[in-house]
C-alpha cells in the first residue's frame, strides 16, 4: 500500500546536523572557547526574546485586547498582527499579573510598596501603573542586561510621555541622559544594568552589588515574568536567597509572581522544547519543575511560607475573567484554533507565594481570595 | 499556456518538489479546475475504496508523508476534507499541488471545502500573506479563492465493506498480538503505523443488543482493550448474505466541521447555493464550523461560528440518512483520528506536529470495497467481546516510550444505531522530519510565549 516511488524522507537523513548544543559539558574551556562562543550566544538568545514580547503586546494592544498607550513606543519593528491565539495569550497573561499586582497594590493603599522586575527588557508596567495608581508611592526596580537597559532609556529619552514619569515630579525640562548610560535611578523609578547571576550568593563574604534605592524594608513584589525559566534551578534559587535574606531582610513581606511553562513531557511539551533549542532558547526550570504543584513547592523551598498558588493560564482563562471581558475578548478576532489555544494556555502557569514576615500580613490580604487551580 | 497534458504533468512535477509554479499556470490550473468543480454537486458521491483524509494546513512535506503512507494519486483514491491552507507555511503548494491533481485525475481525487478555505479567513491566517510573498501580488490568491467557493461541501461515500480484509501486514514491533482477534474474525477496526505495520485490530461487536447497558463510549477512563477479546462478529444486524451488494454497512458522510440545526437530511444540503464566501452564519458556514461535543442536542460553538452537536442530533441524523458514520475534520486530536458517540462520528486530522508545534501525529482512513471479503462467511456462535464500552488504545510509536499513542474508539451498543459502521484501516503517520524540508528561507519557526 505504500508507495514506493515517494522517498522516506525520514531514511535519507544523514546524521543530525551538529547544533551549538553540541559544544555543551565538553568540558570546560579557557575565553574565547567554543564553549564560552555558546554561552554568549544563548545570552543574545535571551535577550532578543524581549523585542518578541514587546512585537507580541504590540500586537494585543492594536487589536483591543490591552490598553496600554506605551507599548508601541518599545517596539523597535513595526507592529506585525499575531495569530489569534497567541494574542489571547498574551492577553491572559498581562491581565492575570496585572489583577496581582493590583491587589497588592489597593492593599494598605497608603504604604509605599516595592516592585522588583527581573528581566523587565521593555515592559511597560511601571508606566502604566504610574497612571492607574497616581496617588499610591511606589518604587519601581527593573533588572536586565545593560543591552537591554540601554535601549530601554534610549527609548524613554526619545518619548516625552515616558521621561516625565521617570521621577515623581515631572523634570523641568526634556530629560537629557548620558548616551552612554545604562542605569538610570530616582525615588520612583529604578533601571539597573545586571546580569541576574552576579546575584547569585555562594559565601557570606562575598559583597553582593548594590542596588540602588532597593528599600530593605518595603513590602516588595518580585516578578519574573519568562525571566528566571532561561537560568539553572540552582542559580534561581541562589538569585532568590540573596533577595530574602540580604536585600530584603526578613521581616520585610516579599513575595514573587512567576509566568513560566509548565509540562515539558508530553508531545507539546517537547515540542516547545525542541523547537526553541533551535533558536537557543534553553529553559532549565521548565525541567526542573514540570507542574504545578512543583511550581508551588518550589516557592515553599524560597521562604514563600505564607502563601504558594499556582494555576495554568487555560484555567486562569476560565476562572479568573470575567464573562462580560470574555466576551468583550471573544468578540475582537475569529479564533479558529481553539484545540491549540487551550493546549498552549495549559503549558503556561502563573505561580505566586509570599512572605509576610509576621507583619500585619499585606500579601495576605491581598491575595488570600484569589483562587488556584486545585 | 494552455495547461493540459504534458504542461499539467509538468507542473505536478515541480509543485512535488515544493516550488511554485508561474502565475499564469496557475490562472489556467484555476480555471480548469473551476470548470470541473462546477459540474460537481454539493455532496459529491464517492464510491469506495477510498481514503479520507482530515486537514492540511499548508504543511506540504508532511502531505508528502502522506502520500507515502497512503499510496500516490492516482493508485489510492483520495478524498480531502478541506483545510488545504493556513497556519503552514506551504500552502500555496499544498493547495495548487492538490488541484492540479485534481485536474489531472478528477475521478481519483476529491476535495471538499473547509472553513479555511474562505477570503476572509486566509487574510488572518497566513495564505494570503504567502501569496502576497511568493508573488508580489494579491491576484493568486484571487485565483484560488475563486476555486474555493465552487468545492463541494461534502462528499457521500457508498460501497464501502463491513470489514477489513486480512492483510498480511507485519505487526509492529510493540503491538500487542494477544489482544488481537483470532484469524477468522471480521476485522472492523485496524490502526497502522507509518512503516505499514499493524498496531491494533478489533473485531466487530454484534450491536443486536447492549451487554454493556452502563457503558460509556466517550468516558477516558483507560481502559485496555481485552485480551479475551475472541469471538466473531455475531447475530443479527451484522448478519448479511455474504458477497452480495446488499448495504449491509449505510453511506459515509464526509463533511469539514459537521452538521447545522439547519439541515436535516443529505438532500437539503444539495439544495444550498453553495457558490460564494463562506458566510457568518447559516447551513453552508455551520457544515464547516461545527463540532461534535459531549452534550445533548445543540449548543453554541466557543468558535464563534457554527455550532457544537451531541450524540443524539448525530444518531439520529444518522439514521434518517442511512448513514453508518460521518466523517469529518476541523479539531485537532493528538492521536491523528478520534471515534465518538459510538462509532457514529469520527474525526480525522492528517497535519501532523500542526503548525510545528502542537506535537501531535497525525492519521488517514481507508475505507475498503464492498464485496472485498466476498466468500467469507460469518460465524454465528461468536461471543460479544468488549469489558468496558470505551476502549482507549494506547501503544508507543517509537519503541522508546517518548511518544504515548491512544485513541478512542466508540462501541457501537445503543439500539437506535441502524447500521454497522465500515470497516476502518486508519494509518498514523508523524511529522516528516525537518531536516528533510527544503530548508525555506525562513526556518519555520512556531511562536510562543517569551
Amino acid at each position: 500500500m505504500t508507495a514506493k516511488e515517494i522517498p522516506n524522507l525520514r531514511e535519507l537523513l544523514g546524521p543530525r546536523r551538529g547544533g551549538l548544543s553540541r559544544d555543551r559539558g565538553r568540558g570546560r574551556g579557557g575565553p574565547g572557547s567554543p564553549r564560552e562562543g555558546a554561552e554568549a550566544l544563548k545570552d543574545n538568545a535571551v535577550r532578543g526574546t524581549d523585542q518578541d514580547a514587546a512585537g507580541s503586546r504590540a500586537s494585543c494592544v492594536e487589536l483591543g485586547y490591552l490598553h496600554d498607550p506605551y507599548a508601541k513606543l518599545f517596539a523597535t519593528q513595526t507592529t506585525t498582527r499575531r495569530l489569534p491565539l497567541l494574542n489571547r495569550g498574551t492577553y491572559v497573561r498581562t491581565s492575570a499579573i496585572d489583577l496581582l499586582v493590583d491587589k497588592f497594590l489597593n492593599t494598605s493603599p497608603d504604604t509605599p510598596k516595592q516592585i522588583v522586575s527581573l528581566g523587565a527588557g521593555t515592559d511597560t508596567r511601571y508606566f502604566r501603573l504610574r497612571d492607574r495608581y497616581p496617588e499610591t508611592r511606589i518604587v519601581y526596580h527593573e533588572l536586565d542586561f545593560p543591552t537591554n537597559t540601554a535601549a530601554k532609556l534610549a527609548s524613554i529619552q526619545r518619548h516625552a510621555q515616558l521621561h516625565e514619569k521617570l521621577t515623581s515630579k515631572p523634570p523641568p525640562n526634556p530629560l537629557t541622559l548620558d548616551q552612554t548610560a545604562t542605569s538610570y535611578f530616582s525615588e520612583t523609578y529604578n533601571l539597573h544594568a545586571i546580569d541576574l547571576r552576579s546575584l547569585t550568593s555562594t559565601t557570606d563574604n562575598v559583597t553582593i552589588p548594590s542596588l540602588p534605592n532597593l528599600d530593605p524594608t518595603l513590602p516588595t513584589l518580585i516578578l519574573s515574568e519568562m525571566c528566571l525559566v532561561y537560568l539553572k534551578a540552582a542559580t534561581v534559587s541562589s538569585i532568590l536567597q540573596t533577595f530574602l535574606e540580604k536585600y530584603l531582610p526578613s521581616p520585610t513581606p516579599v513575595s514573587l509572581i512567576l509566568y513560566e511553562p509548565i509540562l515539558p513531557n508530553d508531545a507539546f511539551g517537547r515540542t516547545m522544547i525542541s523547537n526553541l533549542s533551535t533558536r537557543n532558547i534553553h529553559l532549565p526550570t521548565l525541567l526542573a519543575y514540570p507542574d504545578l504543584g512543583d511550581q508551588r513547592a518550589r516557592l515553599r523551598s524560597y521562604g514563600f511560607v505564607d502563601g504558594a498558588r499556582a494555576a495554568d493560564t487555560e484555567w486562569i482563562w476560565k476562572e479568573w475573567v470575567t464573562e462580560e471581558e470574555k466576551e468583550r475578548v471573544g468578540a475582537l478576532e475569529m479564533l479558529d484554533e481553539l484545540e491549540e489555544l487551550e493546549m498552549l494556555l495549559r503549558h503556561y502557569c502563573v505561580a505566586w507565594g509570599w512572605r509576610d514576615g509576621g507583619g500585619e500580613g499585606v500579601f495576605t490580604k491581598a491575595w488570600d481570595d484569589v483562587a488556584e487551580r486545585r | 499556456m494552455s495547461i493540459g497534458g504534458s504542461d499539467l504533468d509538468k507542473a505536478i512535477s515541480q509543485l512535488r518538489a515544493c516550488r511554485p509554479i508561474p502565475e499564469n499556470q496557475v490562472r489556467e490550473l484555476c480555471y480548469k479546475a473551476r470548470e470541473l468543480l462546477i459540474e460537481e454537486g454539493n455532496v459529491v458521491g464517492v464510491d469506495a475504496p477510498v481514503t479520507i483524509c482530515g486537514d492540511i494546513h499548508g504543511q506540504f512535506h508532511d502531505l508528502m508523508e502522506l502520500f507515502r503512507v497512503g499510496g500516490d494519486v492516482p493508485d489510492t483514491n483520495y478524498l480531502f476534507m478541506g483545510d488545504f491552507v493556513d497556519r503552514g507555511f506551504y500552502s500555496l503548494e499544498s493547495f495548487l499541488l492538490l488541484l492540479c491533481l485534481k485536474v489531472r485525475h478528477p475521478d481519483r481525487i476529491t476535495l471538499i471545502r473547509g472553513n479555511h478555505e474562505s477570503r476572509q479567513i486566509t487574510t488572518v491566517y497566513g495564505f494570503y500573506d504567502e501569496c502576497l510573498r511568493k508573488y508580489g501580488s494579491a491576484n493568486v490568491w484571487r485565483y484560488c479563492c475563486e476555486v474555493f467557493d465552487y468545492l463541494a461541501l461534502g462528499a457521500l461515500v457508498t460501497g464501502a465493506a463491513t470489514s477489513l480484509p486480512p492483510t498480511s501486514a507485519p505487526l509492529a514491533d510493540n503491538a500487542n498480538p494477544d489482544s488481537f482477534p483470532s484469524d477468522d474474525s471480521e476485522i472492523e477496526v485496524e490502526t497502522l503505523n507509518a512503516q505499514g505495520e499493524i498496531m491494533y485490530r478489533y473485531a466487530r461487536n454484534s450491536d443486536s443488543q447492549s451487554s454493556n447497558p452502563t457503558s460509556n463510549p466517550a468516558s477516558s477512563s483507560p481502559i485496555a482493550p481485552t485480551p479475551s477479546r475472541t469471538g466473531a462478529a455475531g447475530t443479527g444486524a451484522t448478519s448479511s448474505a455474504n458477497g452480495s451488494k446488499s448495504n449491509d454497512t449505510g453511506a459515509v458522510l464526509c463533511v469539514h466541521g459537521g452538521l447545522s440545526p439547519l439541515i436535516d437530511t443529505i438532500d437539503k444540503i444539495r439544495l444550498l447555493d453553495r457558490k460564494q464566501e463562506v458566510p457568518h452564519e447559516g447551513a453552508m458556514c455551520d457544515l464547516l464550523w461545527s463540532d461534535p461535543d459531549e452534550i445533548d442536542g445543540w449548543g453554541l460553538s466557543p468558535r464563534g461560528a457554527g455550532f457544537l452537536f451531541g450524540a443524539d442530533i448525530v444518531k439520529c441524523f444518522n439514521h434518517r440518512n442511512d448513514l453508518s458514520l460521518i466523517a469529518r475534520a476541523h479539531q485537532l486530536v493528538m492521536e491523528g483520528f478520534k471515534e465518538m458517540f459510538d462509532s457514529t462520528i469520527v474525526t480525522v486530522w492528517s497535519a501532523p506536529n500542526y503548525c510545528y508545534r502542537c506535537g501531535n501525529v497525525a492519521a488517514i482512513l481507508e475505507l475498503g470495497e464492498d464485496g472485498s471479503n466476498a466468500g467469507f462467511v460469518r460465524r454465528s456462535n461468536g461471543e460479544r467481546g468488549g469489558g468496558g464500552g470505551g476502549w482507549i488504545l494506547g501503544s508507543n510509536v517509537d519503541g522508546n516510550g517518548n511518544r504515548r499513542l491512544s485513541s478512542v474508539l466508540g462501541e457501537g451498543a445503543l439500539g437506535q444505531r441502524a447500521r454497522d459502521g465500515p470497516g476502518r484501516r486508519y494509518r498514523v503517520f508523524e511529522a516528516a522530519p525537518q531536516d528533510s524540508r527544503g530548508m525555506p528561507a525562513k526556518k519555520p519557526v512556531a511562536d510562543y510565549f517569551l
